[in-house]
């Protein structure tokens, strides 16, 4: 197996026996002369090129997704990896033209819930849905109270850093939806299929989640000290 | 919440739209309401407003993960070990 190196950033070509990728495979041998075998053979390393040249590209951003799953680099390395194996498993079953990033990140969080995640022996589920009623509560009086200019300017304080731990606290099905949504940038339909549930549950996800989001980040700046306590958490009532 | 003023759209219906309207998940008639809404209520654009900076703040604080060369290499490995295993 011939090494990659940073530099030649692991092209397709550099394996033996590769079809160079501009060449159009299929139609530039004869596809009339070619016996059985020899095109089951064409069609396997074709894949295997076309695997690396359209799937491979998604790798940093699936690999972002699996760092806010599994919240460790490890987990997200060893998590990408049964991705990309079970993708290329099912490549043959991948219809081209179709949304590929969704796909991949289909089976990134099918992995994740299914198999990786039991591994960890968390409960899932239930945990998001059946959030605790006050803490929805807290949220919510949280944003009845406006001071919408505090917030904002403690939004433009608070670090990455703040903002990363606060996603990372969120329940899993919330925190997920949010990523896929705002990071990734996928449509409600698409984030319904890659999470396998109704687009009316990715709303109410997306809807709760945030709102825990912003209740969170508005406790992070009243911890700095960047807003009073009064101007943002409900401080009228306390 | 409400401001008090009189919209052709009322602030609760707005305010239950804030995340399907930042998300570009309303249709268009229904955009077009919210939007104008939003030119007349300080109260509901504000809103909206920390909505999308908090979107934007999250996007940009959890986007930039970069996958390590050694997992880039170990997938292509694995992948081309299954290729030449089928053979």
């Amino acid at each position: 197996m011939t090494t990659c190196t940073r530099e030649s950033g692991c092209p397709a070509v550099e394996w033996p026996g590769a079809v160079p990728l501009s060449l159009g495979a299929e139609e530039s041998v004869g596809s009339t002369l070619m016996s059985e075998v020899a095109s089951t053979e064409e069609q396997a390393e074709d894949r295997t090129a076309r695997f690396e040249r359209d799937a491979l590209p998604y790798l940093d951003q699936l690999y972002g997704a699996a760092m806010r799953m599994t919240k460790n680099p490890t987990d997200a390395e060893d998590l990408v990896q049964e991705t990309f194996v079970k993708a290329f498993a099912a490549f043959d079953s991948y219809t081209d033209g179709t949304n590929l990033k969704a796909w991949l990140f289909r089976i990134l969080t099918n992995t994740y819930i299914n198999s990786y995640r039991k591994k960890q022996r968390e409960p899932y589920q239930s945990s998001a849905d059946e959030l605790l009623d006050w803490q929805l509560a807290e949220a919510e009086s949280h944003t009845s109270t406006g001071l919408r200019s505090a917030e904002m300017e403690a939004l433009d304080r608070l670090a990455d850093a703040d903002i990363v731990e606060a996603m990372a606290a969120l329940p899993e099905e919330f925190r997920l939806a949010v990523y896929l949504a705002d990071v990734e940038g996928f449509p409600y339909k698409e984030i319904a299929e890659i999470m396998e549930t109704p687009v009316g549950t990715v709303m109410s996800r997306l809807h709760r989640g945030r709102k825990l989001l912003r209740d969170s980040l508005a406790d992070y700046a009243v911890e700095r000290g960047y807003v009073p306590a009064a101007s943002v958490s409900g401080g009228e009532e306390s | 919440m409400s401001c008090g003023n009189h919209h052709a759209t009322p602030c609760t219906e707005v305010l239950s739209l804030v995340y399907v309207y930042i998300d570009n998940e309303c249709d268009e008639v229904t955009s077009i309401d919210v939007t104008t809404h939003l030119e007349e209520c300080g109260p509901c654009a504000e809103i909206v407003r920390v909505e999308r900076v908090i979107k934007a703040r999250v996007k940009s604080s959890c986007e930039c993960t970069e996958a390590p060369e050694t997992l880039r290499t170990s997938i292509v490995t694995s992948i081309r070990a299954t290729y030449y295993r089928s053979e």
